[in-house]
């Protein structure tokens, strides 16, 4: 492990929609799911109107990034692609039209559902399964989105990884999404709104979880802005050995590690906390000065 | 030949960096700022800045105001790109030595004022008498040069039970008593203060006090206060005197 900072400066301005972000400003992404069955509060917003709810409370609560995703992680009842797309896209341009500025990311791997939920809004196309779809880097392109290139152990969307073994899991992630980036810059992503992540437990057991959140600062190195998704998750529960409801503290311990390697992007259920977090371990590093410091000094 | 002096407190908190990503108190930078542009505006050949220090001795101009002994992230340099826009910048002449704190706020401020001209910088020991004190300010007013000054010096830091210094109710009496004699040009009051109670009171501008008082030497001065408020606990003071034979702009 590397007790280093990454240097602030291999990192550049990240590009998100009409926003840039700064190195050295932590960007909280709030998840809204329009699932039935996620494994964090199944189905809190399920319902439209809740789900709505739920994007006030994110943006009120500090979030840059909306997160909307229509497909649970885990195995579970076929979504299809109209399916997703009838759970996704009508909601993003309402999220749109409520909030002309913000962020909108749209979870999925599918390049159909990226194309409907880009021309409802969204900025971002945040695929979790590495990439599994080759066609949703050129929509991303065609389309002026960002794009999220991530590790999941080359692992079909939606299952569970099955003794998966890696000589070094940080060396495979490495190169898988630095392959998935030069691949979506060819397809013509602009190369300011492409984005890396790990994907804690995709593809991994909560051992390499656990190493490629102590290991980080390799991926921040690259240059690319680093997204981590750790909330809640069961490498998290693993660990403390506690049931999803119980998981914020780890959660919050996980965030703050990645903060300091330089992880930018922060994928979260709990949004206030997490900001609070982040913005702590922002200073900490020294990007960002306090919100007010007067003792000692008057 | 004094041309008009000017006070200001020198908290570390008048460095905008130091407060972080509040201003906390624009108001009181404003007063400093537009006490030592009053300087400016009185035709100076040169400003002398003066504050109390360890001991009495003169400071080169080209000396270095060192923030990042009290922020030391200022040091990283990371911070350029998540600071709030009114941020107004960064310490001034880097590369000379090492000034003290009251030494480089009072350059600060009027480098912030674009002043450019001649400087003349000292401190004043703590420990120095009131004659002491008033010798050295009557020898910066003396040269036949025209000479502003500035004054960094603080009151008491012991107004309240949440003060630096916690509270002794004889620091409400001691400021105001600093308060009324810059007000009425007084300056003899001010060589009457008693350096063991400003001691006690941590009111560290005692010696700069008495260094003004011997600069404007002679008929009383006119004076405007700007600023007088203690928001932390401490008596910070602004205010632009005036000697007679100047005249105080309308």
């Amino acid at each position: 492990m590397t007790d280093r900072l990454a240097p602030a400066a291999q990192q550049s301005v990240l590009r998100l929609g009409n926003r840039a972000f700064p190195p050295g400003q932590p960007i909280v992404m709030g998840i809204v799911n329009r699932t039935p069955d996620s494994f964090f509060r199944p189905a809190v917003t399920w319902d439209e109107a809740a789900a709505m709810d739920r994007v006030h409370q994110v943006i009120a609560d500090g979030a840059d990034i909306v997160d909307v995703g229509g497909i649970p992680a885990a195995p579970g009842a076929e979504v299809d692609v109209a399916e997703e797309i009838r759970r996704t896209a009508s909601f993003i341009g309402a999220i749109r039209s409520a909030y002309p500025n913000v962020v909108i990311s749209a979870d999925t791997w599918r390049h159909e559902t990226g194309r409907a939920a880009c021309e409802a809004g969204a900025d971002l196309l945040n695929d979790s399964w590495g990439g599994y779809d080759p066609l949703l880097a050129e929509v991303a392109a065609e389309l002026g989105a960002g794009l999220v290139c991530s590790h999941a152990g080359r692992q079909s969307p939606r299952t569970r990884p099955f003794r998966v073994a890696y000589g070094d899991v940080m060396a495979d992630v490495l190169e898988h999404v630095q392959s998935l980036a030069a691949r979506a810059l060819a397809a013509g992503v602009q190369g300011d709104r492409i984005v890396i992540d790990a994907a804690h437990d995709f593809g991994k057991n909560t051992w390499h979880s656990l190493e490629v959140t102590r290991r980080l600062a390799e991926m921040t190195a690259t240059g690319f802005p680093v997204l981590v998704s750790l909330s809640n998750k069961d490498f998290v529960g693993e660990t403390l050995n506690l049931p999803p409801e119980q998981r914020l503290p780890g959660t919050l311990a996980a965030t703050a590690i990645c903060a300091w390697h330089g992880a930018r992007i922060f994928r979260v259920h709990q949004v206030a906390e997490s900001r609070q977090v982040v913005e702590m371990v922002s200073a900490i590093r020294g990007d960002r000065p306090p919100a007010r410091a007067v003792r000692g000094l008057a | 030949m004094l041309t008009a002096a000017a006070l200001c407190p020198a908290p570390p908190l008048l460095a905008r960096e130091l407060t972080g990503a509040d201003p906390v108190v624009p108001e009181l930078r404003q007063a400093c700022l537009d006490a030592a542009t009053d300087l400016l505006h009185s035709d100076p050949d040169v400003i002398a800045v003066v504050g109390a220090g360890e001991q009495t001795r003169a400071f080169g101009a080209r000396g270095r105001l060192d923030l990042a002994a009290y922020a030391p992230a200022l040091a990283l340099g990371r911070l350029d790109g998540n600071w709030p826009a009114e941020h107004d910048g960064g310490a001034p002449d880097g590369g000379g030595a090492l000034l003290p704190l009251p030494l480089g706020l009072g350059c600060r401020l009027l480098d912030q004022a674009g002043y450019a001209g001649r400087l003349a910088l000292h401190t004043v020991s703590d420990q120095a008498s009131a004659a002491d004190c008033a010798a050295l300010g009557a020898r910066i007013a003396g040269p036949a040069a025209r000479v502003a000054l500035l004054v960094m010096a603080d009151g008491s830091a012991r107004r309240g039970l949440k003060a630096p210094g916690y509270l002794d109710e004889r620091s409400l009496p001691f400021d105001a008593s600093v308060a009324e004699a810059i007000r009425a040009g007084d300056m003899a009051a001010l060589l009457a203060l008693d350096a063991g109670l400003a001691g006690d009171l941590m009111a560290t501008g005692r010696p700069a006090w008495q260094v003004l008082a011997g600069a404007l030497d002679g008929p009383r001065p006119a004076s405007m206060i700007r600023y007088s408020d203690d928001p932390f606990g401490v008596a910070y003071l602004v205010a632009t005197l005036w000697p007679q034979h100047e005249a105080m702009p309308t």
